[in-house]
């Protein structure tokens, strides 16, 4: 069953006289992988904060799961199950791999600060299916030799993969992925959406910001192509790249 | 004096000021709160006790009560300073812990302006010696010392300790990632005061004395030291920290007494404790003891499947 999982309506975020995003409205639907691309500056990364709930919109609403979610602060929307991975990695430089991983799991008992002191039996059952769970994600992401290692010392295409690692320990139902193939090598962006590929047969939904064009059509069931603060182009991939429009939005003409 | 008593009664300044500078690794070697305002929650403990001691309630409720009233400042803090961060929040901290004190000073109703008034000591026992008097002390420090490490202990091993060490390192992204800024920094800052005020309601009833000229700025700055030298984000750092801060400070009260320098040791004192931090900061920032890392049942998951892997 396909539902709507995000729907964005009419929404705008302007910063002084400048509209990053300008009237958007787009849906996602559950148990697929969403594309949006569009060249540097045209207001993806904007439209994602502001779902996220780091902007708040000037004009608009979004509705996550059937909730309107444009009020909510970023812990709100992410105890939702609305996660998101930075493009640039906002990692926790002192603290350890395995750390930075666990640390993103949505629910945990011991996250209070009564639990974390008197019922040390209930999170630590929780705890133990989490560093398993962590494990899994850091073999898939090929850091799993790192996990005591601080994430300071990591290299920027190692931090890039922590970061949608981290995303993946939160038990999203919607993950939103800046850039997740930029900066590593092509081999290992392919990779990556592969993992992604697995977790949406299991049922995760994807929306993804991608430059590398060539990887992110493989996978995604649909593309919403965006320039200057507007959707111009959406369709499959395929109808996509038949579509002038959007070559004159990538390469000018 | 006797030499004994001089030892005995640096083991308990040791055991009061761990007790301070362990709430302070919490807040500032964990949480990334930079309270220079310390002073003002031991004050807020030490009051507490010495006028509540004086209406006949019991020791262990008025050590109680200095901790409770002193998370709630401390909680309240939290509340307008919420946006600040580190520089400006440690300003606030700063003045907050001046204005406490000109408050108490100038206010006579509330502990006899700067006159101070005496605080009845917890357990006395009548006609004993200083020593045994001091062992009592002693006691009293040291157990509760003991809760109060094994409370931050367990918290900081924690994923509640991950948390605020995520929070730490960067607000933005523990937000983004579903932690509650405002809940955990007001939980570390009542938490941290509580122990706090526990160290100040046993100072003043040690001292048997309080007065406004104790509560200087300078105790703070005395507190800091402990936990940049020891190690933030270390309890047994906050500890060494302490425990050497304390030896150099009390030994330098003796020294005054038995030696003539051309300088006052005490002052003395302040100008090595400046050129202490100075160093400590330049050439080892982390401390004595690195930063301890979260041990959870994590950990030894991780280990454990790596050593199944080796095996194979």
């Amino acid at each position: 069953m396909e539902e709507t999982l995000l729907r964005i309506s009419e929404v705008s975020k302007h910063f002084g006289g400048v509209y990053a995003v300008n009237g958007v409205s787009l849906d996602i639907k559950s148990g697929s992988i969403w594309g949006l691309v569009g060249p540097n500056g045209s207001g993806k990364t904007t439209l994602f904060n502001t779902v996220l709930g780091l902007f708040r919109p000037d004009e608009g609403t979004i509705y996550f799961d059937g909730r309107c979610i444009s009020n909510l602060a970023p812990h709100e929307i992410y105890a939702l199950g609305l996660v998101n991975a930075f493009q640039l990695p906002r990692l926790f430089p002192g603290l350890s791999v395995l750390d930075n991983m666990l640390v993103a799991a949505r629910g945990h008992q011991g996250d209070r600060l009564l639990n974390s002191l008197f019922l040390r039996k209930s999170w630590q059952r929780q705890e133990a299916e989490l560093a398993d769970k962590a494990v899994e994600a850091l073999e898939l992401l090929q850091l799993e030799h790192l996990a005591f290692s601080q994430a300071g010392e990591l290299s920027g295409g190692q931090r890039k993969l922590l970061e949608v690692g981290r995303g993946l320990m939160a038990s999203p139902t919607l993950l939103l992925l800046d850039e997740p193939a930029a900066g590593v090598n092509p081999k290992l962006g392919r990779r990556i959406f592969e993992g992604i590929e697995d977790l949406r047969r299991k049922g995760l939904s994807f929306f993804i910001i991608e430059h590398r064009l060539e990887i992110l059509f493989d996978f995604a069931h649909w593309v919403y192509v965006m320039d200057k603060g507007k959707i111009v182009v959406q369709g499959k991939p395929e109808e996509v790249v038949e579509n002038p429009a959007f070559y004159q939005v990538y390469l000018g003409e | 004096m006797d030499p004994l008593v001089y030892v005995l009664d640096l083991v308990v300044f040791i055991g009061i000021f761990s007790i301070v500078s362990l709430s302070l690794n919490l807040e500032f070697g964990f949480a990334g709160l930079a309270n220079f305002g310390k002073v003002a929650f031991v004050l807020v403990g030490a009051y507490t006790y010495a006028i509540l001691s004086q209406i006949g309630i019991p020791f262990y409720l008025c050590l109680i009560a200095g901790a409770s009233i002193s998370a709630i400042v401390g909680f309240l803090v939290s509340l307008p300073t919420l946006k600040l961060r580190a520089d400006y929040l440690a300003i606030v901290f700063l003045t907050v812990g001046e204005i406490l004190r000109l408050i108490v000073k100038s206010e006579d109703w509330i502990g006899g302006g700067v006159w101070g008034m005496t605080v009845s000591p917890a357990i006395s026992l009548a006609g004993i010696s200083a020593r045994i008097d001091t062992l009592v002390n002693i006691g009293l420090v040291y157990f509760c010392l003991f809760i109060c490490f094994l409370v931050v202990q367990l918290l900081t091993n924690s994923p509640y300790g991950r948390v605020i060490r995520a929070i730490r390192e960067d607000e933005v992204a523990a937000e983004a990632l579903g932690k509650d800024r405002a809940k955990y920094r007001g939980q570390m800052l009542a938490l941290g005061s509580a122990i706090a005020g526990l160290g100040g309601g046993l100072y003043a009833q040690y001292l048997q004395f309080i007065d406004p000229y104790m509560f200087m700025p300078m105790l703070t700055f005395t507190v800091w030291i402990m936990v940049l030298l020891g190690g933030p984000a270390n309890n047994w750092g906050a500890l060494l920290g302490a425990g050497l801060v304390m030896l150099f400070d009390r030994g330098a009260n003796v020294a005054k007494d038995y030696v003539t320098l051309a300088i006052d040791p005490s002052n003395l004192q302040y100008i090595m404790f400046g050129a202490l931090i100075i160093l400590v900061l330049l050439y080892r920032p982390q401390g004595l003891l690195r930063e301890s890392q979260v041990k959870t049942k994590a950990m030894e998951i991780v280990r454990r499947g790596r050593d199944a892997v080796k095996n194979k």
